[in-house]
Protein backbone atom coordinates (compact mmCIF):
# COMPACT_ATOMS: atom_id res chain seq x y z
CA UNK A 1 0.00 0.00 0.00
CA UNK A 2 1.46 3.39 -0.98
CA UNK A 3 1.25 6.24 1.49
CA UNK A 4 -0.16 9.26 -0.43
CA UNK A 5 0.44 11.89 2.28
CA UNK A 6 3.96 13.07 2.96
CA UNK A 7 5.69 10.63 5.13
CA UNK A 8 5.74 11.87 8.60
CA UNK A 9 9.30 11.43 9.73
CA UNK A 10 9.19 10.42 13.29
CA UNK A 11 12.22 12.28 14.48
CA UNK A 12 13.46 11.32 17.87
CA UNK A 13 14.29 14.46 19.78
CA UNK A 14 16.53 14.78 22.78
CA UNK A 15 14.39 15.12 25.89
CA UNK A 16 16.93 14.91 28.71
CA UNK A 17 19.39 17.52 27.51
CA UNK A 18 18.90 19.43 30.80
CA UNK A 19 20.10 16.53 32.91
CA UNK A 20 23.02 15.75 30.60
CA UNK A 21 24.19 19.36 30.96
CA UNK A 22 23.64 19.34 34.70
CA UNK A 23 25.82 16.24 35.02
CA UNK A 24 28.76 18.36 33.91
CA UNK A 25 27.78 21.66 35.51
CA UNK A 26 27.38 20.13 38.96
CA UNK A 27 31.14 19.64 39.07
CA UNK A 28 31.77 23.24 37.98
CA UNK A 29 29.57 25.10 40.44
CA UNK A 30 32.46 26.26 42.63
CA UNK A 31 34.55 27.59 39.74
CA UNK A 32 35.25 31.25 39.07
CA UNK A 33 33.77 33.16 36.15
CA UNK A 34 31.47 32.04 33.38
CA UNK A 35 32.82 28.52 33.43
CA UNK A 36 30.56 27.79 36.40
CA UNK A 37 27.44 28.54 34.30
CA UNK A 38 28.11 28.12 30.58
CA UNK A 39 28.25 24.53 29.36
CA UNK A 40 30.78 25.03 26.56
CA UNK A 41 33.30 26.61 28.91
CA UNK A 42 32.43 24.30 31.79
CA UNK A 43 33.06 21.12 29.81
CA UNK A 44 36.65 22.13 29.18
CA UNK A 45 37.28 23.24 32.76
CA UNK A 46 35.69 20.19 34.30
CA UNK A 47 37.76 17.84 32.16
CA UNK A 48 40.96 19.66 33.14
CA UNK A 49 39.90 19.59 36.77
CA UNK A 50 39.43 15.82 36.65
CA UNK A 51 42.79 15.31 34.94
CA UNK A 52 44.52 17.45 37.54
CA UNK A 53 42.77 15.60 40.34
CA UNK A 54 43.92 12.26 38.95
CA UNK A 55 47.53 13.38 38.67
CA UNK A 56 47.44 15.02 42.10
CA UNK A 57 46.59 11.76 43.85
CA UNK A 58 50.23 10.70 43.43
CA UNK A 59 51.56 14.03 44.64
CA UNK A 60 49.22 14.03 47.65
CA UNK A 61 51.14 11.06 49.04
CA UNK A 62 54.41 12.98 48.71
CA UNK A 63 52.95 16.14 50.21
CA UNK A 64 51.44 14.37 53.19
CA UNK A 65 54.66 12.49 53.93
CA UNK A 66 56.60 15.75 53.88
CA UNK A 67 54.03 17.29 56.23
CA UNK A 68 54.33 14.36 58.66
CA UNK A 69 58.10 14.66 58.59
CA UNK A 70 57.91 18.41 59.36
CA UNK A 71 55.59 17.74 62.28
CA UNK A 72 57.74 14.92 63.67
CA UNK A 73 60.82 17.11 63.35
CA UNK A 74 59.11 19.91 65.31
CA UNK A 75 57.96 17.55 68.04
CA UNK A 76 61.31 15.75 68.37
CA UNK A 77 63.19 19.07 68.55
CA UNK A 78 60.96 19.96 71.49
CA UNK A 79 62.45 16.92 73.18
CA UNK A 80 66.03 17.71 72.15
CA UNK A 81 66.42 15.20 69.31
CA UNK A 82 66.84 15.86 65.62
CA UNK A 83 64.58 14.09 63.14
CA UNK A 84 67.19 11.76 61.52
CA UNK A 85 68.49 10.64 64.91
CA UNK A 86 64.93 10.05 66.15
CA UNK A 87 63.81 7.98 63.17
CA UNK A 88 66.95 5.89 62.80
CA UNK A 89 67.08 5.07 66.48
CA UNK A 90 63.40 4.14 66.56
CA UNK A 91 63.97 1.79 63.64
CA UNK A 92 66.99 0.29 65.35
CA UNK A 93 64.82 -0.33 68.44
CA UNK A 94 62.39 -2.25 66.19
CA UNK A 95 59.59 0.32 66.63
CA UNK A 96 58.09 0.13 63.15
CA UNK A 97 55.63 3.00 63.36
CA UNK A 98 55.15 4.89 60.13
CA UNK A 99 55.43 8.66 59.94
CA UNK A 100 51.68 9.16 59.85
CA UNK A 101 51.17 7.42 63.18
CA UNK A 102 54.15 9.13 64.81
CA UNK A 103 52.87 12.54 63.67
CA UNK A 104 49.39 11.78 65.02
CA UNK A 105 50.90 10.60 68.31
CA UNK A 106 52.94 13.79 68.51
CA UNK A 107 49.76 15.86 68.25
CA UNK A 108 47.25 13.85 70.27
CA UNK A 109 49.39 11.72 72.61
CA UNK A 110 52.28 13.96 73.73
CA UNK A 111 53.32 11.75 76.63
CA UNK A 112 53.58 8.72 74.37
CA UNK A 113 55.70 10.76 71.98
CA UNK A 114 57.92 11.85 74.85
CA UNK A 115 58.53 8.24 75.78
CA UNK A 116 59.33 7.40 72.14
CA UNK A 117 61.84 10.25 72.08
CA UNK A 118 63.39 8.98 75.32
CA UNK A 119 63.63 5.50 73.82
CA UNK A 120 65.36 6.85 70.71
CA UNK A 121 67.74 8.89 72.84
CA UNK A 122 68.63 5.87 74.99
CA UNK A 123 69.21 3.69 71.92
CA UNK A 124 71.40 6.46 70.49
CA UNK A 125 73.56 6.54 73.61
CA UNK A 126 73.83 2.74 73.53
CA UNK A 127 74.96 2.98 69.92
CA UNK A 128 77.68 5.46 70.87
CA UNK A 129 78.78 3.24 73.76
CA UNK A 130 78.92 0.20 71.49
CA UNK A 131 81.06 2.12 69.02
CA UNK A 132 83.35 3.93 71.44
CA UNK A 133 83.03 2.16 74.80
CA UNK A 134 84.38 -1.01 76.39
CA UNK A 135 82.07 -3.59 74.85
CA UNK A 136 80.22 -4.18 78.13
CA UNK A 137 76.47 -4.60 77.77
CA UNK A 138 74.59 -1.87 79.71
CA UNK A 139 71.78 -2.75 82.15
CA UNK A 140 68.29 -2.62 80.67
CA UNK A 141 69.64 -2.80 77.15
CA UNK A 142 67.51 -1.58 74.24
CA UNK A 143 69.81 -2.32 71.34
CA UNK A 144 69.50 -6.11 71.41
CA UNK A 145 67.54 -7.22 68.34
CA UNK A 146 64.55 -9.44 69.21
CA UNK A 147 63.60 -12.12 66.68
CA UNK A 148 59.96 -13.14 66.66
CA UNK A 149 60.34 -16.33 64.67
CA UNK B 1 44.29 18.41 79.61
CA UNK B 2 41.42 16.16 80.65
CA UNK B 3 39.64 18.93 82.55
CA UNK B 4 39.57 21.59 79.79
CA UNK B 5 36.70 21.96 77.35
CA UNK B 6 37.47 21.20 73.72
CA UNK B 7 37.10 24.87 72.78
CA UNK B 8 39.51 26.00 75.49
CA UNK B 9 42.06 23.37 74.49
CA UNK B 10 41.86 24.40 70.82
CA UNK B 11 42.24 28.07 71.76
CA UNK B 12 45.34 27.29 73.80
CA UNK B 13 46.83 25.07 71.08
CA UNK B 14 46.48 27.63 68.30
CA UNK B 15 47.30 30.71 70.36
CA UNK B 16 50.06 32.94 69.03
CA UNK B 17 53.15 33.20 71.26
CA UNK B 18 55.77 35.95 71.50
CA UNK B 19 59.44 34.96 71.51
CA UNK B 20 62.53 37.06 72.28
CA UNK B 21 65.91 36.66 70.61
CA UNK B 22 69.08 38.53 71.54
CA UNK B 23 71.18 39.17 68.43
CA UNK B 24 74.25 40.46 70.27
CA UNK B 25 77.46 39.04 68.69
CA UNK B 26 75.40 36.62 66.58
CA UNK B 27 75.71 36.02 62.83
CA UNK B 28 72.57 37.38 61.11
CA UNK B 29 72.15 34.22 59.01
CA UNK B 30 71.82 31.96 62.05
CA UNK B 31 69.51 34.49 63.74
CA UNK B 32 67.35 34.44 60.62
CA UNK B 33 67.31 30.63 60.49
CA UNK B 34 66.06 30.44 64.08
CA UNK B 35 63.40 33.13 63.62
CA UNK B 36 62.09 31.86 60.28
CA UNK B 37 61.23 28.53 61.92
CA UNK B 38 59.21 30.31 64.60
CA UNK B 39 57.55 32.75 62.17
CA UNK B 40 56.35 29.91 59.94
CA UNK B 41 55.20 27.78 62.87
CA UNK B 42 57.44 24.84 62.00
CA UNK B 43 58.39 24.46 65.66
CA UNK B 44 54.87 23.19 66.40
CA UNK B 45 53.68 19.61 65.79
CA UNK B 46 50.36 21.09 64.56
CA UNK B 47 52.10 22.90 61.68
CA UNK B 48 50.31 23.33 58.36
CA UNK B 49 51.10 25.92 55.71
CA UNK B 50 47.46 27.03 55.56
CA UNK B 51 46.76 27.14 59.29
CA UNK B 52 48.48 30.49 59.96
CA UNK B 53 50.18 29.04 63.03
CA UNK B 54 53.21 31.34 63.09
CA UNK B 55 54.32 33.19 66.19
CA UNK B 56 55.70 36.67 66.89
CA UNK B 57 59.48 37.09 67.25
CA UNK B 58 61.11 40.14 68.83
CA UNK B 59 64.82 40.56 68.01
CA UNK B 60 66.85 42.99 70.13
CA UNK B 61 70.41 44.32 69.76
CA UNK B 62 70.35 44.11 65.96
CA UNK B 63 72.94 46.87 65.95
CA UNK B 64 75.42 44.45 67.53
CA UNK B 65 75.23 41.58 65.05
CA UNK B 66 78.53 40.03 64.00
CA UNK B 67 79.31 38.91 60.48
CA UNK B 68 82.10 36.36 60.17
CA UNK B 69 85.00 36.84 57.76
CA UNK B 70 85.28 40.07 55.79
CA UNK B 71 81.59 40.33 55.05
CA UNK B 72 81.27 43.79 56.57
CA UNK B 73 83.43 45.09 53.69
CA UNK B 74 82.71 42.50 51.02
CA UNK B 75 78.97 41.76 51.27
CA UNK B 76 77.00 43.95 48.88
CA UNK B 77 73.29 44.76 49.10
CA UNK B 78 71.91 45.81 45.70
CA UNK B 79 68.68 47.55 44.81
CA UNK B 80 67.21 49.53 41.91
CA UNK B 81 65.03 52.60 42.27
CA UNK B 82 63.23 51.85 38.99
CA UNK B 83 64.55 54.98 37.31
CA UNK B 84 67.35 54.79 34.68
CA UNK B 85 70.76 54.86 36.28
CA UNK B 86 69.19 53.98 39.62
CA UNK B 87 71.15 50.82 40.39
CA UNK B 88 72.46 51.20 43.93
CA UNK B 89 75.04 48.96 45.54
CA UNK B 90 75.85 49.38 49.20
CA UNK B 91 78.27 47.45 51.39
CA UNK B 92 77.00 45.82 54.58
CA UNK B 93 78.78 48.43 56.71
CA UNK B 94 77.15 51.34 54.92
CA UNK B 95 73.70 49.76 55.09
CA UNK B 96 74.15 48.95 58.77
CA UNK B 97 75.14 52.54 59.56
CA UNK B 98 72.17 53.86 57.63
CA UNK B 99 69.64 51.49 59.23
CA UNK B 100 70.77 49.08 62.00
CA UNK B 101 67.79 46.72 61.54
CA UNK B 102 67.98 46.47 57.73
CA UNK B 103 70.48 43.61 57.51
CA UNK B 104 68.52 41.30 59.80
CA UNK B 105 65.24 42.31 58.15
CA UNK B 106 66.52 41.57 54.64
CA UNK B 107 68.09 38.28 55.71
CA UNK B 108 64.83 37.07 57.26
CA UNK B 109 62.73 38.34 54.34
CA UNK B 110 64.88 36.40 51.88
CA UNK B 111 64.84 33.22 54.00
CA UNK B 112 61.05 33.07 54.35
CA UNK B 113 59.13 31.00 51.76
CA UNK B 114 58.33 33.11 48.72
CA UNK B 115 54.56 33.06 49.01
CA UNK B 116 51.76 35.44 49.92
CA UNK B 117 52.18 34.71 53.61
CA UNK B 118 55.66 36.16 53.66
CA UNK B 119 54.38 39.70 54.21
CA UNK B 120 52.13 38.58 57.05
CA UNK B 121 55.04 36.82 58.69
CA UNK B 122 57.21 39.92 58.32
CA UNK B 123 54.51 41.89 60.12
CA UNK B 124 54.87 39.48 63.03
CA UNK B 125 58.60 40.19 63.22
CA UNK B 126 59.71 43.04 65.50
CA UNK B 127 63.26 44.37 65.28
CA UNK B 128 64.95 46.71 67.72
CA UNK B 129 68.51 48.04 67.35
CA UNK B 130 69.19 48.19 71.11
CA UNK B 131 67.61 46.30 73.99
CA UNK B 132 65.00 49.01 74.56
CA UNK B 133 61.57 47.49 73.86
CA UNK B 134 58.19 49.22 74.08
CA UNK B 135 56.24 48.23 77.19
CA UNK B 136 53.31 46.62 75.43
CA UNK B 137 55.60 44.27 73.50
CA UNK B 138 57.61 43.50 76.62
CA UNK B 139 54.44 42.43 78.42
CA UNK B 140 53.62 39.92 75.68
CA UNK B 141 56.93 38.09 75.68
CA UNK B 142 56.71 34.44 76.63
CA UNK B 143 60.05 32.76 76.12
CA UNK B 144 63.58 33.49 74.99
CA UNK B 145 65.01 31.57 72.04
CA UNK B 146 68.56 30.34 72.86
CA UNK B 147 71.30 32.13 70.95
CA UNK B 148 72.56 30.13 67.96
CA UNK B 149 76.23 31.01 68.47
CA UNK B 150 78.11 30.63 71.77
CA UNK B 151 79.69 34.07 72.33
CA UNK B 152 83.42 33.66 73.09
CA UNK B 153 84.96 35.66 75.94
CA UNK B 154 87.72 38.14 75.25
CA UNK B 155 91.01 37.75 77.09
CA UNK B 156 90.33 40.79 79.29
CA UNK B 157 86.95 39.34 80.31
CA UNK B 158 88.61 36.38 82.04
CA UNK B 159 89.38 36.82 85.75
CA UNK B 160 93.08 36.43 86.80
CA UNK B 161 92.13 33.31 88.83
CA UNK B 162 90.71 31.65 85.68
CA UNK B 163 93.83 32.57 83.70
CA UNK B 164 96.05 31.13 86.43
CA UNK B 165 93.95 27.96 86.65
CA UNK B 166 94.12 27.36 82.88
CA UNK B 167 96.50 24.46 82.08
CA UNK B 168 99.76 25.58 80.47
CA UNK B 169 101.82 23.58 77.97
CA UNK B 170 105.11 25.05 79.24
CA UNK B 171 106.13 27.96 81.46
CA UNK B 172 108.90 30.17 80.08
CA UNK B 173 112.03 30.49 82.29
CA UNK B 174 112.61 33.82 84.02
CA UNK B 175 115.38 34.98 81.63
CA UNK B 176 113.33 34.12 78.50
CA UNK B 177 113.48 36.77 75.83
CA UNK B 178 111.49 36.69 72.57
CA UNK B 179 113.50 37.67 69.51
Amino acid sequence: MVLLSAPRCLRSRLTDRFWRVQEVLKYARHFRGRKNRCYKLAVRSVRRAFVKSTKARREKKRFLRALWITRIEAASLEHGLKYPAFITNLLKSQVELNRKMIADLAIYEPKTFKSLAALAQRRRQEGFLAALGDGKEPDGIFSRIVHHY
Amino acid sequence: MASYTKAAQQWATFARAWYLLDAKMQPPGKIAAATVIRLEGRHKPIYHALSDCGDHVVIINTRHIAFSGNKWEQKVYSSHTGYPGGFKQVTATQLHLKDPTAIVKLTIYRMLPKNLQRRTMMQRLHLFPEDVIPEDIEKNLLQEIPQPRAVPKRLDEYTPEEIAAFPKVWTPPKDFRRK
